[in-house]
């Protein structure tokens, strides 16, 4: 029969469609013999008989349809019923959309990140080393020339080492004079790193520095907007404040090998420009090295150890200890483990939406028993009837999935808008791997939601649901215990979500509240850069001195001062010192962290002077003043006022003149480290780049122009750069921390509505069930208060048992927000409770709804319903 | 009050649909005499008992395909005594010999629930 159908391509459903047009016209006819009117008969009639499309389904359950057709059947179906239930599909579609958006969301970033390889040939070999600073527990300390000099001599382990340091260029244009930011590398640098130049060519190894000396290689952002792309470029000669230099090359566009740091051009790094080059205590450089093909990280690290601790012993001011830490992980260092955690948090809240959707598939299966028993009884396999289910709720994933990305899509932005400058790549998309791994999630998410709730409704023990025809037969009794389960798991996985959440809001809060030891508000910093040879050690400390009787009290600037570090950043000096005259223990290495400051420092950052004086214009040698925590560090129990710091070799030492108030000027979750502040003077050869800081009441642009002009007047080829308030550095840097605390706690807050849905919806569920035994309890006197508290108890119940246990993984699942807290214990007792009491008073409200319904049951209505 | 329950049920019960098992009986019997179409089963099943017996008609058009799945019926596209098209079932050999032996069975059947009647 369905072959010759087949055959024929004749449409098996138009003759059924037919026959059941035939049987229609007869009932109508009998029923208007009877004297029924024409239109009434063919209503009864079709009443009668019953839907079409009811038939049709089960007619081809009979038939058996197989393969594709079989699918496009079930598709069309699913839509249907899809149709037939528009609020239970809004709900799943919703909750689907909200879990698999939070998911594709942080996978974005995840991709972008963890996931991306560096963009070289091999990058998996680059290799980033750092001398090791053991006594300050350092671990990326910058290396001295020396030591990369010896290093690379010395090791085995890696095919070539390359050295770079961070600097600056001014180029000269027409108009203003524009600030680069200029890496300085070591003539193998890009070979080291296998870069290949967009145009041009990189530097030649061999050449000798008098010839790379005067080159410069231009990064693609900076060609472009500068000089419009032109491929002439290369050859030419442009000048900068500190000379012409030939363009011998442009950078690829891609070239960022710390992915974030903005860079304009490369020129060669000139040894002489450091000083003391050879001396192995002066740690300048950065280092980039390349393993050689199967030699591991740890292969390297050995050997670069023993190279490390044999220069210890021959140079006094030697490290001892280096790190070797692959390029590709160094990358995403501050990344990966917030994404992981975030990624485990979406993937809870995706649990979490499956547990409330499968909880839904279970109910409607349910109100649907009478269909698929009496489909099965019609000879409905078991197989096809699990596949039509299955493909119901994959089209429900499917519309979610779409729903997610468009959630992911506003997600990424809100992510992007509150992500700290620098932070992220810029790369982050909804590129064909996250499509792909939407769709996995959709996969996954379909299975996982629809299988169980599949099989259940199909068990052979349900068939006998079409005699009982109730809604109440012992099969109702099993979903609701499964059920109940359901929603004891998924109150679980909320209130671990929320305990994180609740530590790390705190966290946030300790971190807005701490006190950074300056007052931040009405202070502008901005970047200034004293070329040489243009300017030295004393010309260098003369151009702030004669800025800052300049600027102070014009145009209400109040004070003016300068630092070699902006506050609230991460770098700095850290310098060997030696306490002269103290009694110390011999050979110690005692490394401190230093700060260039010139007079007015204080003030300006309105900090505390306790002891003593401020560094002064008058000092004939440079001055100290010393941080409350580097008194306790270095002169426990004395004054330090009077007492000597040597730096580096110097035995004689230079004075203590004052104390100052400790501050978090190196981060603001790092403890005050003991600072010493010394004067300019002591550091302008090591600091040709200074932060000013200008406090005044004016508005930053107002502030900023005043400073401009007062610059221009003393030198008008000096470009101010990295204008910035400091409230906004200060902001800047829990940016991080705000941004993985928003998200966890959006993520928390959708578990917990989807957790008070998933409560709301079983207990529901159950007064559906128990409205018989309620009807029998009121008709036995039990009072509106009595059914109340029935009710109630069941709901609170169920979210107390998934609230005990969600306290045991919480002990588990806070280890890993551990390193984002501050400020809080991880097992912090209080929040555990008051989350826990939060989810139960939430879980009350939810069963309130229902349990209100159950106190309106009426005990006639109730005992027939059956 | 359950007594009022009780009553309204058995109303409900009165004019029961065929019973599951019987309706395929029922169908191989109407088509015994002679080939015929849905709506004229249906007609004759009700003629047959008098009126009693109402065939539900949602059950009826999946069991007829059910019993041609079977084998036991044959349908065939004719025309009806009104000159519509209609598709008419026939009993196959192999529902005849269903329809005996089903026959035997219902007969055994009530015999067995006559006797514990008469108990009474």
């Amino acid at each position: 029969m369905r072959l010759i159908d087949r055959l024929l391509k004749r449409d098996p459903d138009a003759d059924l469609t037919d026959e059941l047009r035939f049987h229609l016209e007869m009932e109508a006819k009998k029923l208007r013999d009877t004297g029924l009117a024409p239109d009434a008969a063919r209503q009864e009639a079709r009443r009668r008989l019953g839907g079409v499309d009811k038939y049709t389904e089960e007619l081809r359950d009979v038939r058996g349809g197989r393969g594709w057709d079989a699918f496009v059947q079930d598709a069309r179906y699913a839509l249907r019923v899809s149709r037939r239930f528009p609020a239970f599909t809004l709900i799943v579609v919703a909750t689907l959309g909200i879990a698999i958006g939070a998911n594709t969301a942080i996978f974005s970033v995840v991709n972008a990140t963890l996931l991306r390889p560096l963009p070289y040939p091999n990058g998996d070999r680059l290799a980033l080393l750092y001398s090791n600073n053991v006594p300050n527990s350092i671990p990326r300390f910058s290396v001295s020339y020396a030591d990369y000099l010896d290093w690379r001599a010395q090791t085995r382990s890696f095919t070539d080492m390359a050295a770079y340091t961070g600097g600056s260029l001014t180029l000269q244009t027409d108009d203003a004079p524009l600030r680069l930011s200029a890496w300085n590398v070591t003539s193998n640098f890009f070979d080291v790193g296998g870069v290949q130049p967009h145009i041009g060519r990189f530097f030649h190894d061999k050449s000798p520095p008098s010839e790379t000396s005067s080159e410069v290689i231009l990064a693609y952002d900076l060609w472009q907007r500068q000089f419009a792309g032109d491929p002439s470029i290369v050859g030419r000669s442009i000048r900068f404040a500190s000379g012409t230099r030939s363009v011998i090359g442009v950078l690829p566009k891609s070239f960022d090998l710390d992915g974030r740091r903005n860079i304009d051009a490369v020129i060669v790094l000139d040894p002489q420009s450091i000083p003391n080059v050879a001396d192995h205590g002066q740690h300048m450089v950065s280092v980039i090295a390349r393993l050689k093909p199967g030699i591991t990280q740890a292969a390297a690290q050995a050997d670069l150890n023993v190279v490390a601790k044999r220069l210890a012993e021959q140079f006094p001011n030697g490290m001892g200890a280096a790190n070797v830490f692959m390029a590709q992980d160094e990358l995403v260092r501050d990344l990966k483990d917030p994404l992981l955690v975030l990624l485990a948090a979406a993937a809870l809240v995706l649990l979490i939406g499956c547990i409330n959707v499968a909880n839904l598939l279970l109910t409607r299966s349910t109100i649907r028993e009478r269909e698929v028993a009496l489909r099965q009884a019609l000879g409905a396999s078991r197989g096809r009837l699990v596949t039509q289910l299955l493909v119901e709720s994959a089209e429900l994933t499917i519309a979610g999935a779409a729903l997610g990305l468009i959630i992911a899509y506003y997600t990424l932005v809100l992510i992007e808008k509150l992500a700290p400058p620098g932070l992220l790549p810029s790369t982050i998309s909804l590129d064909l791997r996250v499509l792909a791994f939407t769709f996995g999630v959709a996969v996954v998410t379909t299975l996982l939601v629809g299988v169980w709730p599949a099989f259940r409704a199909t068990s052979p023990r349900l068939a006998s649901s079409l005699r009982e025809g109730g809604r109440s037969g012992s099969a109702g009794r099993h979903a609701l215990r499964a059920r109940r389960s359901l929603v004891i798991a998924e109150t679980a996985l909320a209130l671990v979500l929320l305990v994180c959440a609740g530590l790390v809001i705190q966290s946030l809060r300790h971190l807005l509240e701490i006190d950074p030891g300056f007052v931040a508000e009405h202070v502008v910093t901005m970047r200034v850069n004293l070329p040489g040879p243009r300017y030295n050690d004393s010309t260098q400390v003369s151009f702030f001195r004669d800025l800052q009787s300049r600027l102070e009290g014009r145009g209400g600037i109040e004070a003016v001062a300068a630092g070699n570090t902006a506050p609230i950043s991460g770098g700095g000096i850290v310098t060997g010192i030696r306490l002269i005259g103290a009694d110390r223990p011999p050979g110690e290495k005692l490394v401190s962290p230093v700060t260039g400051v010139t007079p007015g420092y204080f003030r300006t950052m309105g900090m505390r002077l306790l002891q003593g004086r401020d560094v002064a214009w008058s000092d004939q040698l440079p001055t100290i003043v010393a941080s409350q925590a580097a008194v306790r560090a270095y002169w426990p129990g004395q004054s330090p006022i009077g007492k000597r710091v040597g730096f580096g070799r110097d035995t004689i030492g230079l004075e203590v003149v004052g104390v100052v108030n400790d501050t978090r000027g190196r981060g603001i979750t790092t403890d005050p480290p003991p600072m010493l502040y010394l004067h300019y003077s002591g550091v302008a050869s090591v600091a040709r780049g200074m932060t000013l800081v200008v406090r005044g009441p004016g508005d930053v642009q107002a502030i900023t122009a005043t400073t401009r002009a007062a610059v221009g007047e003393i030198d008008r080829t000096l470009p101010l750069f990295n204008v910035q308030a400091a409230t906004v550095l200060i902001e800047q840097s829990i940016g991080q921390p705000r941004l993985n605390t928003t998200l966890l706690s959006l993520f928390a807050g959708v578990a917990l509505v989807l957790a008070a849905i998933g409560i709301y919806g079983v207990i529901s569920y159950s007064v559906t069930q128990r409205s018989q035994e309620i009807g029998v309890r009121v008709a036995l006197g039990a009072q509106r208060g009595d059914v109340l508290r029935l009710v109630l108890r069941e709901g609170v119940g169920l979210a107390a048992a998934g609230v005990a246990i969600g306290i045991i993984g919480a002990f588990f699942a806070t280890r890993l927000v551990q390193s984002w807290l501050f400020g809080i214990e991880k097992t912090d007792a209080v929040t555990m409770a008051a989350t826990a009491i939060g989810l139960i008073s939430i879980a009350l409200l939810a069963s309130y709804i229902p349990a209100r319904r159950a106190t309106k049951v009426d005990p006639l209505v109730a005992m027939r319903a059956d | 009050m359950f007594l009022s329950n009780v009553i309204e049920r058995n109303r409900v019960h009165e004019n029961a649909d065929v019973l599951q098992g019987t309706l395929d009986l029922l169908i191989l019997k109407a088509v015994s005499l002679e080939a015929m179409h849905g709506w004229g089963i249906s007609q004759r099943i009700q003629q047959f008992s008098s009126g009693v017996l109402e065939v539900n008609q949602g059950s009826l058009y999946p069991a007829l395909h059910r019993l041609v799945k079977r084998r036991w019926l044959e349908a065939s596209w004719g025309t009806s005594e009104n000159n519509r098209r209609a598709r008419f079932y026939k009993l196959t050999a192999a529902g005849k010999k269903q329809l005996v032996e089903e026959t035997a069975t219902w007969r055994r059947f009530s015999g067995a629930v006559d006797a514990v009647l008469a108990i009474n």
